[in-house]
Formats: structure tokens, C-alpha cells, sequence
């Protein structure tokens, strides 16, 4: 009953604190907002530079024909399915333009196309196969978009030659995709992320709403009552998980609204999405045991925060440092780590079509780091700020 | 003999090198006001957090009915009501929430704790802003409502630590009264620097300092222990020398005085010291000084205070 009535006064604060109650509720959806307007397409497109210095080949008929031209077309014939274009292509005049503008990175990758790059072309399609076709690609390795381009734009030249010399490549490349991740537009694709986290910027509000009652000296109010770690923790949780799951709805609201497009049933991304904050208010909680005041808690609550954005693979992939195997089902360090399901779970769902049976694992993962993070917070709590120093 | 509702057994506190508390005995009785008295930084606060079972002791106990309150059962805490120094409210409730929901941490029913809620706040001076959240009030108010939170519960013993600080003298008097009035139902233990407010309300007092008990009892009893009743208070000029002079005055008054001299006064407690100006006078008169002004007033428990724990400022 005691939980309960901390729940109601919990509510209660936080409904009459309206502008940290705004921002909690409108930060995720706002990230998604923004980067819907980043991405105006929906997905990115790479830019390639490319150096012309194709001679061309005169013809029989007296017009002239460049292999080049052709293979800057197949280039920009790149697409994603819906149409929308990949690579963009954008001519420089000489190496040094072309390498200014990689540096200032508004280009993944430059193609230079030699002066013979038509005789050659020509050469191989009479028959010469002595011939090799000179195409050279250069770009900053360290680039994360520069593969990716590179291989695309590999990709359309090596198809634009096999079509014009009529060499029959030694292999046949066919690529199935995975669900419907053929069909994904980044902004789809970075969604579960930032729904994620989202859910994992949650530790603040957990952790500095409990710190606010050592602060202030309620909570040495409390201590001599009859109410215990598990009645204020709960209760206090309670009130966050509501507005943890208010603000994971919106999220999926707006993405939606957005043109996002779930293959699973969405009810399902709604429930890893809420399971994902409570997980993350139990390490808030855990937090909260080290912090004497609202300031300290912030600094700490940074902790855990880095690692659950750059270790769970939120953000980026993160390799998985396995410890050991249960039911054949390798157990990873960042395992340990409750966004780390939650983003392989939506992944499942929004892309491959998953639905409740496909991501119980995670879902069961996501329930007991929840609850082992909510007792451990609990046990702690209440040895470190209730019981009688 | 009143019951004995909370007894204090050799209560021992250290932190680090300093001891906060030291050996600390004492008795408090049903439906007594005790004040609990000390300078800055003696112990008062650190004994106070160990009666209601905020502080562990490292040694000793605090026994409430009989009962140890540290380490017990919510049950022994439940009856002890402790206000503490500071302010402790939530800013973004209203004042009838906040007591109706200390009430319920304590497990008062809901509809007895808004009864009892309402009721503080009339008897406080606070029905009016019975619907206004704790960060809107005065000082004066949120400490009239920080009281309140310490009797929503209906606890026997009320623990006040300097509930009048910060108090202006409307609120002062209110408060005070109130705390009269809690005395013929509770027990009251209250820390006070106010040493008037102490003689006034308290039927016994306890000094503290360096973290020991320096006397208990009532303040009558504590004055005449002093200074046999009255004070004599003779302003002098700087650069007098007072010294010779107190010496000389100590004499001619005999050992049943007691003669200080301290910024640029001396004072002489004594009993009848009616009687004893003429010779006074005639002293200072030999002596060849001339006083700026004599004043007569019976002792207060301020001279107790100052006898028994010395001028030197603390913290």
C-alpha cells in the first residue's frame, strides 16, 4: 500500500514539474523528428567524385564515344529499391580538386577514369584480352561511408564493363536479402536506435529523481517511518516506467508519422520498447545508491549511460565478447547490458517481421536484468541511505 | 514519578578522532518539555539523530518505552516525532498532501491521516494554505508545516530540533504555544540556542558540551546553582583595571559571590544583591572608579549557559 501512495506522490511531482516532464516526453520523438529531417530522402546518399580524363574513341561514323560518360551513368543508375538514388556523382577538375574535396569530406570516394580508359574498354570488346581496364579509387579509409561507396561504385563500373566488352564474369553474385531489409531507408534503419535510446537517456530522470529526495532531506524523513527501500524504489520506478512508456509510444507515433514502417506487429516493439525503460530505471536506481546530491548524480549516472550507448551496439555494432554458453546460446559481456537485446529484438521486429514468439529470448533478458538491476538497486539502497548510519 | 518514556544509556559517537557524544546518560519523562541544550558543533544534533534512530550509536543505547529504537522495530521508531533543523518538505506538494502522506508512511490510515492533517493546519495557523504546495510558503510557514509533519503520526515523544530558528516573533509566540500545548500529551525534547524560549517552556533542562552531559535538571534549580539568584551587572570603562578591582570586590563580597570581569563589565552573581550594593558601591568608590551603569536582574539560564560552558566562540 505504501508503494502505492509513493506512486500517487510521485505522479504527482511529476506532473506539476511540466517542463521536465515536456522534455522527457518529446526528446526521443524530437531525435527522431530531426533525423527524419536530416534525411530528407529517408536514406543517404553518397557522393562520388569522379575525374574525367577519358580521350574517348573516335568512331567509324566520325562521332566520338566515351566508355567513361557510360560508366559515370551506371554510377548514378544506383539506386535504393524505392527509386531513390544511392550514389550521387559530382565531376572535379583535376587530383588536387578531387582530394580538397575529400578532406573536407564532400566526397566519400574519388574515381579517376584514365585518358584510355575508352581505347581500353574498346580494346577488350574487339577481342584484345591481354587488355586491362585502368580505373583508380581513392578516398579516406577512415571514412565509415568510404566501403560502402567504394563498393557500390565498384559495383555499377565493374557491371557497366562487363556489359560493354561482353566478358562473361567467372562468378555470379546474387544477393538475398534478409526480411525486408532490402526495402529499409536509413532513416527506418536508425530508428530502433534512437528508440533505444531514448529509453537509456531515462537513467537521468531515475537516478536524479531519488538522489532529489537525499538532497533535500526527505528521505531522512522516510528513513524513520515504517517504509522500506522496495516500497520508495518502487514506487518511484513506477511513476518513471509511465513515463518511459508515454514517451517510447510518442516515439513510435512520430516515427510512424514519419513513414516509418514496422514489419512486425508493433504492439510487440511497444512492449521491448517499455521493458527496455524499466531495465534502464533499475540501473538508474543502482546509481542513485552513490549519489549524495542531484549534482553528483548526474556525473555518475554518465557512467552506466556510455556504456549503454557504446557498448550495447545502440549506435554502432560492437562485437560480442562471449563468457560462456547456456543451452548453446553464447552469453556476452555486453549481454549484461538490457539495450543490447532491446536493439537486436526491434531489429527483429521492425525489419525481419518478428513477432512475439521470435524475440521472447530478449524479451525474457530484457524482464531479468530488470529485475536483478531493481534488487540489486534495492539491497543497495537501503544498506547505503536507510539504515541508520 | 512520571513513567520514563526515553532513557539515554552511555551513549557513545565518534567520528574519525572526534567524539561527538561521549558517554551520554540521561532520563526524559512522560509529558515533560526537556530542553536540550548545548553550543554550536556540542552534540546536540548527532544525540537528537540517535533518540529517534537516524545514528547508530557506537556504544550505548537509546531505549524508547523501554524498547532500543536503533536496530527495532518500526513500530518503537513509529512513536517518536522528530522535526528536524532543516526544512524537509517536498516543494511540489500541497501542505495537506505532504502530512496526509508522511501520515501514510507511517501507516495511518489515509482518511484519519487528512483528518489529523487538517487539524495541524488549523492549529498552526495554516488551514489557509491547506491547498498550496510547500515551495509557495514563507519560512515561517514551511517551518510551522515542518512541525506539523512530525505529530501527523500522533507519535509520544516529539523531538525538536531548533524548531524556532529562522522564526519571526509572531510565528515565535504561535509556535511556542503550540509547543506548551503539545506538553500536556507528549513528551517534548527540544534543542534550542534560545535560552529564553528554554526557561520558559522547558521543566527540565539537559547541557551538553564536547559531547557530555554538564547538568540535567529544572531550570530554577540550575540557576540558584549558579548564582544565588540574582546578577549584578556594573559597566565600566575600557582600560579600567578590572581585574584588581573584581579581586578586591571578590573579598569584600566574600566566597557566596561570585565576581567575572569581562568586556569592559563586571558581573556578580549573589543572592540578595539588593543588600549587598551599598558595600558595592563603596568598593568601587575606594577603588577610585566611576561606573557607566549598574544593572540589577535576577540570573536567567543564559548565565547557567554561559558558566557551565564558558565565553569562547564556537564553530
Amino acid at each position: 500500500m505504501r508503494l502505492w501512495h509513493i506512486f500517487v506522490k510521485s505522479m504527482r511531482e511529476q506532473a506539476r514539474d511540466i517542463g521536465v516532464l515536456f522534455l522527457t516526453l518529446i526528446f526521443a520523438p524530437l531525435f527522431v523528428l530531426l533525423y527524419w529531417l536530416w534525411i530528407p530522402s529517408g536514406s543517404t546518399a553518397y557522393t562520388v567524385l569522379v575525374l574525367d580524363q577519358d580521350d574517348g574513341v573516335q568512331m567509324a561514323d566520325g562521332s566520338s564515344w566515351s566508355a567513361a560518360a557510360e560508366a559515370i551513368q551506371a554510377i548514378e543508375g544506383v539506386t535504393y529499391a524505392d527509386g531513390k538514388p544511392l550514389l550521387v556523382t559530382r565531376a572535379v577538375d583535376g587530383q588536387d580538386e578531387g582530394k580538397a574535396a575529400l578532406k573536407d569530406r564532400k566526397g566519400v570516394v574519388l574515381i579517376t577514369f584514365s585518358e584510355d580508359f575508352s581505347r581500353s574498354v574498346q580494346a577488350v570488346r574487339e577481342g584484345d584480352q591481354s587488355t586491362s581496364v585502368p580505373i583508380i579509387f581513392g578516398g579516406d579509409l577512415t571514412n565509415p561511408y568510404y566501403p560502402i561507396a567504394a563498393i557500390l561504385a565498384t559495383g555499377a563500373v565493374d557491371g557497366y564493363i562487363q556489359q560493354a566488352t561482353g566478358r562473361q564474369p567467372l562468378a555470379q553474385y546474387i544477393e538475398q536479402p534478409l526480411g525486408a531489409s532490402a526495402a529499409r531507408t536509413e532513416f527506418e534503419v536508425y530508428v530502433p536506435g534512437l528508440l533505444v535510446m531514448g529509453a537509456i537517456l531515462l537513467i537521468f530522470q531515475a537516478t536524479m529523481a531519488i538522489t532529489r529526495e537525499v538532497e533535500a532531506g526527505t528521505l531522512r524523513r522516510l528513513q524513520i517511518t515504517r517504509m522500506n527501500a522496495f516500497e520508495l524504489l518502487g514506487g518511484m520506478s513506477a511513476t518513471l516506467a509511465l513515463v518511459g512508456a508515454a514517451a517510447t509510444i510518442l516515439t513510435f507515433l512520430t516515427a510512424q508519422a514519419l513513414g516509418f514502417r514496422s514489419q512486425g506487429p508493433l504492439w510487440v516493439a511497444v512492449l521491448i520498447g517499455v521493458v527496455t525503460t524499466f531495465s534502464t530505471i533499475g540501473i538508474g536506481l543502482l546509481m542513485a545508491c552513490f549519489a549524495k546530491n542531484v549534482a553528483q548524480a548526474f556525473v555518475i549516472a554518465n557512467f552506466p549511460l556510455a556504456l549503454l550507448m557504446f557498448f550495447s551496439g545502440a549506435i554502432f555494432p560492437i562485437p560480442r565478447l562471449t563468457l560462456f554458453t547456456v543451452a548453446g546460446r553464447g552469453i556476452a559481456l555486453n549481454d549484461l547490458l538490457p539495450p543490447a537485446h532491446a536493439v537486436v529484438a526491434l531489429n527483429k521486429i521492425f525489419t525481419l517481421g518478428a513477432g512475439l514468439g521470435e524475440v521472447l529470448y530478449e524479451l525474457a533478458a530484457l524482464l531479468l536484468l530488470s529485475i536483478l538491476y531493481f534488487a540489486i538497486g534495492v539491497w543497495l539502497f537501503q544498506r547505503m541511505h536507510l539504515r541508520a548510519e | 514519578m512520571s513513567e520514563i518514556v526515553l532513557r539515554v544509556e552511555k551513549l557513545t559517537k565518534r567520528y574519525g578522532s572526534l567524539v561527538a557524544v561521549n558517554n551520554l546518560s540521561m532520563e526524559v519523562r512522560e509529558g515533560e518539555v526537556f530542553g536540550f541544550l548545548g553550543p554550536n558543533g556540542a552534540g546536540k544534533t548527532t544525540s537528537i539523530s540517535m533518540m529517534c534512530g537516524l545514528l547508530q550509536p557506537d556504544s550505548g543505547r537509546v531505549l524508547v518505552h523501554g524498547a532500543p529504537i536503533a536496530g527495532g522495530s518500526a513500530d518503537v521508531r513509529a512513536r517518536v516525532g522528530v522535526c528536524p533543523q532543516e526544512v524537509t518538505l517536498w516543494g511540489k506538494l500541497t501542505c495537506i498532501e505532504q502530512l496526509v502522506f508522511i501520515g501514510q508512511m507511517y501507516g495511518v490510515a489515509g482518511r484519519i491521516a487528512r483528518e489529523r492533517g487538517e487539524r495541524l493546519l488549523e492549529e498552526l495557523d495554516l488551514i489557509e494554505k491547506r491547498n498550496k504546495q510547500a515551495h509557495t510558503l514563507s519560512g515561517g510557514m514551511k517551518r510551522r508545516l515542518n512541525l506539523a509533519m512530525a505529530l501527523v503520526h500522533n507519535p509520544d515523544i516529539v523531538v525538536l530540533d531548533e524548531a524556532e530558528a529562522g522564526l519571526d516573533p509572531q510565528s515565535r509566540v504561535r509556535v511556542r504555544e503550540y509547543i506548551q500545548s503539545l506538553a500536556r500529551s507528549k513528551t517534548v525534547i527540544l534543542t534550542t540556542h534560545n535560552m529564553d524560549e528554554a526557561e520558559r517552556i522547558a521543566d527540565r533542562v539537559a547541557i551538553i558540551d564536547h559531547g557530555r552531559l554538564l547538568v540535567v535538571d529544572t531550570p530554577e534549580v540550575l540557576k540558584n546553582s549558579i548564582g544565588q539568584g540574582d546578577v549584578v551587572e556594573i559597566v565600566l570603562g575600557e582600560g579600567i583595571e578590572r581585574t584588581r578591582c573584581s579581586a578586591s570586590l571578590q573579598e569584600r563580597l566574600g566566597e557566596q559571590t561570585t565576581v567575572t570581569a569581562a568586556n569592559g563589565t563586571l558581573t556578580i552573581h549573589a543572592r540578595d544583591a539588593v543588600n549587598l550594593l551599598p558595600a558595592i558601591i563603596e568598593e568601587l568608590n575606594r577603588a577610585g572608579l566611576k561606573p557607566a551603569g549598574v544593572h540589577l536582574r535576577e540570573s536567567t539560564l543564559e548565565d547557567v549557559f554561559i558558566h557551565l560552558t564558558g565565553r569562547r566562540l564556537r564553530e
